[in-house]
């Protein structure tokens, strides 16, 4: 169980957010999406985050990130620093990852160029060609991608698992400290869900922590989260540990709606 | 829209007369043929009407803005002539200077009689421009610097005729004549350069491409800040002829370029591949036009603008498909991306098509900077100005993508210094 009353800025503490409510354009008004969220990561630790189709974790998971189009309330620390005034890029930098649920394509630009562009920004330093492409076939062969993926246009005519599989890809050559991985295993066939899970697995170490937003068991069962929420109307109802996935698995969401008294019309 | 369909030309005409054209002529060393050349252009340019602003080709740019304030026929005396050097790899570097015979630097194994200089302004047995155009004839009779040049039948020319045309007085007017023979093959690269405040261009290039020649012709333009301009290039394409056109449109503040190809021959082929990157408060207005005037032709248009600040981008394309022009295939695409929303652009595609048996397509985006890329690339620590210069790089890709490596080289050297700016936060 992450402890919830240790300091945001504590050492052991990797990410933390305190009281972060996310609002959206609604035509003329703003649409409240996530309405206060606390979350306590440590290093080491791997937390997963459930929740209903548009209950709000994209929109939680991009907020985080620093998305322009949304406005955020609360507090946000990396690594004991707050964030959450930080542009997407400057996160980016001192070590937050968004791993997509729809990665969207730029056209024209090839992968090689783009992750040499994010690594030379994540690390501060170009990195030469021969040790640059060293690192990523190496990459590309852990997860299992197809060379050829490398002069391609990023996510540009990728199938559902290619973009994921660039995804972690991605994530294991930038190294962050703090990942948040949106439905990183939707649309994944067995075998591409045990690649990126293994991606997953290798990319995560003592130092770091992430969170992994699913709605299913499955890549559950592969990369086992410390501690599991569940979100639901833009807060967190309920946290816990594996216990939560297999009661979540057998009984829906509606359970912990009625516990958490949640109005119906609002459950998504 | 337009923003004033009252036109202002009648008075912004720059006033012309016979003993002006024969100073030019004099100046630039015609001979008694030109001069009457010029004479007659005089006739054409005093009944030429004002263009049509109500038509799409001059719906969006005033002319006026475009026409020097006046003409004089004396040579320039205030330009230094750099004796710059030549283009690597050239066959030949012609420089261009108003009111001074073109500095030719030809390469030392330029085959003998492989390129023959001939008179700028001899016009070709077909094609050219409509009898009332404007600029056509302001460039027929009052032209001040330009040349001719023939590339034998069956020559292949090892390197590019590099054309550099200095925008160093009031009123540039050049022009440039290529007539490729038969079964040759030639690139003509023409880089418009200099300008500044109140300078003026008005440019023509025709160009005759005989039956199974295979003709690359590029259109750069860098102009300084302050500079306006109208550039018109006239192609004929004989049979079997293969042209490539490619444009660059960087500089200037208020430019036109009409880009005309005419595939007279059956079994011609052109292409035209362009890109514009302005900002600032730049407009740039390119008009294209492919005619299918034979059977079994085939046409393409590839080109992209990108336009940042409140600059503002101008497309249209003719794609003209005459009766007897049957089995033909006719393809345009523009697309159009703003960096900001202040920017604009407008695209108007134009097909006129006049029998059943033609296969033709076109299309037109505009479109901003899609924000969730920005956000992608943002989350991946690139800063916003870095993401906006890979995407608009990602966007002009695919249309360079089109060219022959050289071409291809060429038009990025223009591109690189525009998409550091960009990368840099200046546009
Ligand atoms: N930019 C936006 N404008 C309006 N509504 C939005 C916006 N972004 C998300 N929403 C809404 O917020 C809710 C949560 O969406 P999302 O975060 O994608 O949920 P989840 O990822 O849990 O399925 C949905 O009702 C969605 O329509
Ligand atoms: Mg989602």
């Amino acid at each position: 169980m992450s402890d919830q009353l240790l300091s945001p800025d504590h050492p052991s503490v990797v990410f933390a957010c305190r009281g972060v409510q996310v609002y959206v354009k609604d035509g003329d008004t703003e649409k409240q999406i996530v309405r206060g969220v606390d979350l306590t990561v440590r290093r080491g630790e791997k937390h997963a985050l459930m929740g209903p189709n548009g209950s709000g974790k994209s929109t939680l998971a991009a907020a985080l990130m620093g998305h322009p189009s949304y406005r955020v309330e609360g507090d946000i620390w990396l690594n004991g620093e707050r964030v959450d005034a930080l542009e997407p890029h400057m996160r980016a930098r001192r070590g937050m990852f968004l791993s997509f649920q729809y990665p969207v394509a730029v056209p024209g630009v090839t992968v090689a160029n783009f992750l040499r562009a994010s690594l030379a920004a994540r690390r501060g330093t170009e990195i030469p060609v021969r040790a640059f492409r060293q690192e990523l076939n190496a990459a590309f062969a852990t997860m299992s991608i197809d060379p050829s993926f490398i002069t391609r246009y990023l996510n540009d005519g990728f199938s559902g698992g290619e973009k994921k599989k660039l995804e972690i890809l991605q994530m294991l050559l930038l190294k962050p400290a703090f990942s948040l991985l949106d439905e990183t295993d939707s649309g994944l066939d067995i075998d591409a869900l045990k690649i990126v899970s293994d991606g997953i697995n290798l990319a995560s170490g003592p130092d770091n922590g992430l969170l992994l937003v699913t709605h299913y068991q499955r890549i559950l069962n592969h990369v086992q989260p410390d501690v599991v929420h569940v979100f639901m109307n833009g807060h967190l109802v309920r946290t816990g540990g594996m216990e939560l996935v297999t009661a979540l698995e057998e009984r829906g969401y509606d359970w912990l709606a009625e516990e958490a008294a949640i109005p119906e019309g609002s459950r998504a | 829209m337009a923003e004033d369909t009252t036109s202002v030309i009648a008075s912004a005409r720059p006033a012309l007369d016979e003993g002006l054209l024969k100073a030019l002529a004099a100046t630039l060393g015609g001979d008694a043929a030109q001069v009457s050349r010029r004479l007659a252009a005089l006739a054409r340019y005093e009944k030429a009407a004002e263009p049509d602003r109500v038509r799409h080709l001059w719906r969006f740019t005033n002319p006026a803005l475009l026409l020097p304030a006046s003409v004089t026929g004396a040579p320039a005396t205030d330009i230094v002539l750099t004796s710059a050097a030549p283009v690597a790899g050239a066959s030949v570097t012609i420089d261009l200077w108003p009111g001074q015979a073109p500095a030719v630097q030809t390469a030392e194994d330029l085959p003998v009689g492989a390129l023959v200089f001939t008179a700028a302004d001899e016009p070709f047995a077909a094609g050219g421009a409509p009898a009332g155009d404007l600029f056509a004839a302001l460039g027929d009779a009052a032209w001040n610097t330009g040349v001719g040049l023939q590339v034998a039948a069956g020559v292949k020319l090892a390197g590019p005729i590099h054309v550099r045309v200095h925008a160093s007085a009031a009123a540039v007017l050049p022009r440039v004549r290529l007539d490729v023979g038969r079964g040759a093959e030639a690139m003509l690269v023409e880089h418009h350069t200099g300008g500044g405040p109140d300078v003026r261009v008005a440019g023509s290039t025709v160009i005759n491409a005989a039956d199974g020649a295979r003709v690359r012709h590029a259109v750069v333009q860098v102009w300084e800040p302050g500079t306006c301009g109208h550039l018109a290039v006239r192609t004929r394409a004989g049979a079997d002829a293969d042209i490539l056109t490619v444009c660059g449109v960087f500089g200037g503040d208020e430019t036109k370029l009409e880009l005309g190809t005419d595939l007279a021959g059956a079994g011609a082929h052109s292409e035209i591949v362009g890109v514009a990157l302005v900002a600032g408060k730049q407009h740039a207005d390119v008009h294209t036009s492919h005619r299918h005037l034979a059977g079994h032709t085939t046409s393409r248009i590839d080109y992209k603008a990108v336009a940042g600040q409140q600059a503002r981008s101008t497309y249209t394309g003719l794609i003209r498909i005459e009766e007897r022009a049957t089995h033909c295939e006719a393809y345009q695409e523009n697309r159009n991306l703003l960096l900001s929303s202040r920017a604009r652009a407008d695209a108007i595609p134009e097909l006129e098509i006049h029998n059943q048996e033609v296969s033709c397509s076109h299309g037109a985006t505009i479109a901003p900077v899609d924000p969730e890329q920005l956000f992608y690339l943002g989350s991946r620590g690139l800063d916003p100005h870095e993401a906006m210069g890979l995407v608009v790089r990602g966007f002009l890709e695919n249309t360079l993508a089109r060219l022959p490596d050289d071409a291809r080289s060429m038009v990025e050297s223009f591109t690189a210094p525009r998409l550091a700016t960009i990368r840099e936060g200046g546009a």
